[in-house]
This record gives C-alpha cells, sequence and structure tokens, in this order.
C-alpha cells in the first residue's frame, strides 16, 4: 500500500520548523516553541516511516543507494536536532541544524538511487562500513555546526553583544566546546572504523577484486581525511591550547572542509556511473569501482 | 468588611524612619500575640522586610487605635513618624498587598523574595493566632495574585541587579553548570558576598578568596567553604580560574596586562576564564579582554545590561497591573458577595417553609396521586421558588460589584422579616 509519504513531506515539515526558528528571531509569537517541536517531530515521523517504506521495497535499504545512504544521514542529523531541542528549547540551534539537514536531503535529490554494488563479499562488513561512515558524517557535521555556534558565541561575548535578553540564544561555550572536542574523538573512530570495514571488505572479495584501488578518488579523499582526523587528535593530544576554546572550533571546521572533499568525490564518481560513463571508468581506473561504493563510500 | 493597613515603607519613610519601626521575626512574633489580646475582634499581620513595615488588620478595628499600637510597641512617637505612615482602607488594602506581593511596590521592581516574605509574614500571623478568615482570603489571594502576575508577564525574567546579571545572564553564557567551577574572588567586599550568593543558587562551585585583609578574606571564605590565598598567590589563581569576581578599593588596576600576559596566559592554554570585575575603578586592566579565551565584564557592562533590563521590566508593568486591577476587583466582588450569603440563605428558607407545607396539603388532599405525578408537582414549587428569587439574587449580585449592598440587604430582610 503506498502510504503516500514521499521526501516533499518531511522536507516541508523542516522547512516548517526552519521557517518558525527563524520568525522567533524577530517575533514572540504565542505557541511558537511548541508548533516548531512537532512540525520537526512531525518530519522525523514522516522520515523514518519513509527509510521503513524503503527497506520494505528494498532490504539493503536504507543503505541501497547514495540517495538512501543521504536521506538516513539527513534523519539522524534530524533526530539529534529534535532531542537537542528537546533540552535547549530556547536556544536557536535549529537556524544551523536544520538547514543542514535540507541541504542532506536536497543533494539527495541530484544523488543516484541506482542500487549500489552487488554484494560479493560478505554483506555485513558493506553494513557497518556504509553505517559507520554515515555516522561519521553526521558526527562531523555536528561538529562543524557546534563548531560555528562555539566562534558566533564567543564572538558575541567578547563584543559584549546582548546575550539572554536577545531572541537569538545559544548553549553556552562550556557545552559548545564539549560537543566540538567529542564531535572530533567519535568522528576520527567513526570515520576510521568505515574506512577500516571498507578495506576489509573489499579484502573479502573472491577472484582479482580483493585489493584497495588507493588511487581511486574516493578513497584517497576519504583516507586523507582520516589522516586529518588522527593528525588532529595527535595535536590535540600534544599541544594542550588545542584542546579547547577556537581552536577545536577550528579543527572542526576543518573536519567539514575534507568532508565535502569527500561527498563531492562521492557524488561526482556516482553521478559518472549514472551517465553510463562508469563502465569506461571501472575499466581504466579500477576493475572494482562499484564494489568501492557498496553500502557506503569504499 | 472592614480592611485597614498601617504602615510605612521606603516610599514614604527614610532608612532612619524606617529602622524605628524594623521588626525581627521574634519581635513580630511577640507584637502580633500582645496586639491580638488588645484587639480581640480582630484579626492582624505584620509584613516587616528591609525596605517595608506593614500592620494589616481586619474586623471592628480603627486605624488610630492601630497606629497607637504599632508606635507604642516600638516607642516611638508619632511626630517622629509624621507624613510618613501611610493608612489605607479596605479596597486599597487589598490593592496595594496585592501590589507588594507581585514585587510592584519593591525597590527593585520584579524581585522575587517579596513573595516569600508576604507567606512568611502570614505564617507567623497564623502560628500566633491572630489571623481570621478574612486575613486568611486576603493573603491567599495575594499570593495567588502574585503568581499570576509571575507567570502571565516577564517582569521577574529581567534580572535587574549587578550580580544577578553577571552570574545569570553572563558567566552561563559562558559556563554550562557551575558545579566544581575554580571561582576566585578578588576582594572581600559587600559585591563579592552578594555574587558569590547568586552563584551558590546555580550551582557549587569551589571558592577560592584572595583578600589584602586575611581576616576579612577569611571570613568571607568560610562563609561560602571556601578556600582563602594570599595576595601573593594572585597570579598562580588566576592560572587556576575559571571565573573570577574581583571588587577590590584599589585605585590602580591589580591585574595588568602585561603581568597578567607574563604570568598567566602562557599557563593557561586560552583555556576560558570569565572575568566579572566589579570594582571601581576596574581591578583588571581593559586590555586583558583581548587575550584568547578571556570574557571580560565590567561594572559598566553589566550596568548597561541591567539599564536595557529595567526597560523590558518597565515594559511589561501596564500588564501587571491589569491582573492586579482585575484580582483586586474580584476580591472584592467575592468579599461583599460574602456578606449577602446569610441574608440570602435565610430568605431561601423563609421561601422554602410554606413551600413545604403547600406541598404537604396538597399531597394530603390528593392522596391517590401517582409518583411520577408527585414529582413533577415537586419540581414545579422548586422551580417557581427559584424563580421568585432570582431577581433580588440578581440585584444582590450586581449591587455587590460595587461594595456591601447593606441597604438593599436591610430592605430584603424586613420585606421578608428575616431574622438577623
Amino acid at each position: 500500500m503506498d502510504s503516500g509519504i514521499n521526501m516533499l513531506c518531511f522536507s516541508a515539515c523542516y522547512a516548517i520548523a526552519l521557517a518558525l526558528e527563524l520568525l522567533g528571531l524577530w517575533r514572540q509569537i504565542r505557541l511558537r516553541r511548541l508548533v516548531l517541536f512537532l512540525a520537526g517531530a512531525s518530519g522525523l515521523v514522516a522520515h523514518t516511516w519513509y527509510l521503513g517504506k524503503r527497506v520494505a521495497e528494498m532490504p539493503a535499504a536504507p543503505l541501497a543507494s547514495q540517495q538512501d545512504w543521504y536521506i538516513l544521514a539527513a534523519w539522524a542529523l534530524a533526530a539529534v536536532y529534535l532531542v537537542l531541542k528537546f533540552y535547549f528549547p530556547r536556544s536557536a540551534m535549529g537556524l544551523f541544524m536544520l538547514p543542514a539537514v535540507l541541504v542532506l536531503i536536497g543533494v539527495s535529490r541530484f544523488t543516484t538511487t541506482t542500487p549500489l554494488a552487488t554484494f560479493q563479499s560478505p554483506r555485513i562488513w558493506g553494513q557497518v562500513h556504509g553505517v559507520l561512515l554515515m555516522l561519521g558524517t553526521v558526527v562531523v557535521l555536528m561538529g562543524f555546526l557546534a563548531g560555528l555556534m562555539y566562534l558566533i558565541q564567543s564572538y558575541r561575548l567578547k563584543n559584549k553583544l546582548p546575550l539572554t535578553q536577545s531572541r537569538f540564544q545559544l548553549p553556552s561555550l562550556e557545552w559548545l566546546e564539549r560537543m566540538n572536542s567529542r564531535s572530533l574523538g567519535a568522528a576520527t573512530l567513526l570515520v576510521g572504523g568505515g574506512l577500516l570495514t571498507g578495506i576489509l571488505s573489499r579484502l573479502a572479495q573472491e577472484g582479482d577484486q580483493n585489493f584497495v584501488p588507493w588511487t581511486d578518488p574516493v578513497v584517497m579523499s576519504l583516507a586523507v581525511m582520516q589522516l586529518w582526523l588522527v593528525v588532529a587528535e595527535v595535536f590535540r593530544l600534544v599541544y594542550p591550547a588545542a584542546r579547547q576554546g577556537r581552536k577545536v572550533a577550528y579543527l572542526t571546521l576543518a573536519a567539514f572542509g575534507f568532508l565535502m572533499l569527500v561527498l563531492a568525490a562521492v557524488t561526482l564518481r556516482d553521478s559518472l556511473h549514472t551517465k553510463g560513463e562508469l563502465g569506461s571508468v571501472e575499466a581504466q581506473v579500477s576493475p572494482s569501482t562499484t564494489n568501492v561504493l557498496r553500502g557506503g563510500l569504499l | 468588611m472592614n480592611l485597614c493597613m498601617i504602615g510605612c515603607s521606603h516610599k514614604d519613610a527614610a532608612i532612619d524612619v524606617r529602622q524605628q519601626l524594623a521588626f525581627d521575626n521574634r519581635q513580630t512574633l511577640e507584637a502580633l500575640d500582645c496586639w491580638r489580646s488588645k484587639f480581640p475582634n480582630s484579626e492582624l499581620a505584620l509584613l516587616a522586610t528591609c525596605n517595608r513595615v506593614e500592620l494589616y488588620a481586619a474586623g471592628a478595628t480603627d486605624s488610630e487605635e492601630l497606629t497607637g499600637a504599632l508606635l507604642d510597641y516600638r516607642n516611638v512617637s508619632s511626630k517622629q513618624v509624621e507624613g510618613h505612615l501611610l493608612t489605607l482602607n479596605d479596597s486599597d488594602v487589598v490593592r496595594h498587598l496585592y501590589r507588594v506581593t507581585a514585587s510592584l511596590e519593591s525597590m527593585v521592581v520584579g524581585e522575587p523574595q517579596i513573595l516569600a516574605q508576604v507567606k512568611q509574614a502570614y505564617q507567623s500571623a497564623q502560628d500566633v493566632g491572630s489571623t481570621g478568615p478574612l486575613l486568611h482570603d486576603l493573603f491567599q489571594s495575594a499570593l495567588r495574585t502574585a503568581r499570576r502576575v509571575a507567570g502571565e508577564t516577564k517582569l521577574h525574567k529581567h534580572r535587574v541587579s549587578i550580580p544577578s546579571v553577571a552570574i545569570a545572564d553572563l558567566a552561563s553564557c559562558v559556563f554550562e553548570s557551575f558545579d566544581d567551577k575554580h571561582v576566585l574572588v578578588i576582594g572581600a567586599g559587600e559585591m563579592a558576598e552578594e555574587t558569590l550568593r547568586y552563584l551558590h543558587d546555580v550551582g557549587k562551585p569551589h571558592v577560592h578568596v584572595i583578600n589584602r585583609n586575611a581576616e576579612r578574606g577569611k571570613k568571607l571564605a568560610s562563609q561560602w567553604a571556601g578556600q582563602y590565598h594570599p595576595w601573593s598567590e594572585l597570579w598562580s589563581q588566576l592560572v587556576e580560574a575559571d571565573l573570577a569576581i574581583s571588587t577590590t578599593s584599589a585605585s590602580e588596576p591589580v591585574v595588568t596586562a602585561e603581568k597578567y600576559d607574563e604570568l598567566v596566559t602562557p599557563r593557561r592554554h586560552q583555556r576560558a576564564l570569565c572575568v566579572l570585575d566589579l570594582a571601581v575603578p576596574r581591578d583588571f586592566d581593559a586590555t586583558i579582554a583581548d587575550a584568547l579565551g578571556v570574557y571580560l565584564y565590567s561594572l559598566d557592562d553589566l550596568a548597561k545590561v541591567c539599564t536595557d533590563n529595567q526597560s523590558a521590566r518597565a515594559a511589561e508593568l501596564p500588564k501587571a497591573e491589569g491582573i492586579i486591577t482585575q484580582e483586586t476587583r474580584r476580591f472584592w466582588v467575592d468579599a461583599n458577595h460574602r456578606a449577602a450569603v446569610p441574608v440570602i440563605s435565610n430568605l431561601r428558607q423563609e421561601l422554602e417553609r410554606p413551600k413545604k407545607a403547600e406541598l404537604e396539603r396538597l399531597f394530603q388532599k390528593l392522596p391517590d396521586l401517582e409518583e411520577p405525578v408527585r414529582r413533577e408537582i415537586e419540581q414545579f414549587a422548586d422551580r417557581l421558588v427559584n424563580k421568585i428569587l432570582h431577581p433580588p439574587m440578581e440585584s444582590l449580585r450586581d449591587a455587590s460589584q460595587e461594595g456591601t449592598p447593606h441597604g438593599l440587604l436591610d430592605a430584603v430582610r424586613r420585606l421578608f422579616q428575616l431574622e438577623d
């Protein structure tokens, strides 16, 4: 039975929530926060329903295609937003998080719905790989947004701008710094785990495909990102000033830059694939290009 | 209802006058006990705070006698307080107590302590046994009104004292919680103490006090379960601190930018330091604010926030006044209506008696009536009595809006020959 729930339904709910967040900056409206929370919650319910429907249609979903992958990442970010909104009802975090959710959904529209490569290696590795990288992406995004909020809040405090009297309220610097710091640590583990499971899934394949295509742009950008995350963590361990304040925020902003590179590489590669050009690329670059995308990025 | 209030507040009397009439908790209880035997037909409650002394009375009490009792108890002559004592009666008393409890009469409008003080005043009166139903209704409705004002306006949400703004509006934007934070207090002035009081309301920080006068420093530290450090440890304590509150009376900055850059900055590793410089002149060199991780607020910065908050509170005043007017009217209408209750009850009884007699007579004449018919006749008689009573009830209710309808009640008593 077609439930009639499509991407437009939950996108519209998130857009309404974002509009209400924006409206809160200008005017005080009765029940605004309640309606905002309900709009966000409705969006998440519709979003969950949509993903459930995808799972029913295709057992490999919600990581069966690149589009699914983006939509699942958007779902995770929206869920985090709702939890944070519950704990910080007055904060304007939605102004940062909801656009990110909408961008992820928007980008998913331009990515392929073609199922990712046929599973030749144990399916579990592909799924773990996809989930870890999806969570890594969400965590890096969270760190990036917390970093942005930290820099804005720090600027407001330094310049003695109105804080609690203002309608634009953010969590405390201490909370944002903790969020930044933890997201960096968690991203290192998740992305590292994703990369490792991707490698393992490649090596577990039979025949002439059991090697890691290090020259592949996706693999290369992902490896560089992981390298950056490890270096950032070591930097934080060695240099105490990098454990707190603005430096952590800058590190998370840089991690976001690397994430953008990885996502651009993945999206670009797969758009070639959908145009039917992947076969030639596959032949030239690596014999296992489709498997690289299995369940995620590798 | 006969209500009366005698007293003075910061609005009408200077502190020296208020001090002469001041009561502590023990004196309040003793005074109420004394006045209770002097005015056995009155209900009494005494509200005594730093900014006001007000004696509330209900029942058969003369305001001059009350004034005499208040002044005699404190051995103050009427000349000493001439022009400073305020006397209010009836609805003015209700309105005044509502305004006081809702903090509209406070020195700092919107400060929350007064609500607890009014509660305490009523509790003391209850403990002594000097209250009764009239003051019970008055004080309970005052507390309800204050809660309405607090809930329906933002009067209490905007903080206006320097310490409360410093902690709740600024430091809380830096720290998620004040538990286990290293709080360094430089100087042991009143402002430091007041700020620590606010700080302890919101968390359990580790307090460290530095003061040139060791005795005062140790006293302040022990008061807040903190630790005293000699002045020589200023720089090492600044390295450890999360929040620094400075209130010395030094004529020059005690924390200079050069020394801070040399002794503190390299050892803090850009860890956030919130500095509340509440001293005049400043204790922290203003350029320290440029250091990474330092959020420095001076008294002027905080005063600006206080002024903004005061304006925000002022904008809420009309709404609060509207609630006070509404609740005062409601109390007065209810009170007046209660005064008419005995007459209404008598009137109803007077009409019920002939109704019952006539029904009995009718049912004796018609003994074969079936039960449904008997019930219908009884309902008819009830409806008739209610319809006869409706116009006088309405008139009494309408008249109660303007005060106790003594004339009308008397007329009802005479027309229907009701007993008192």
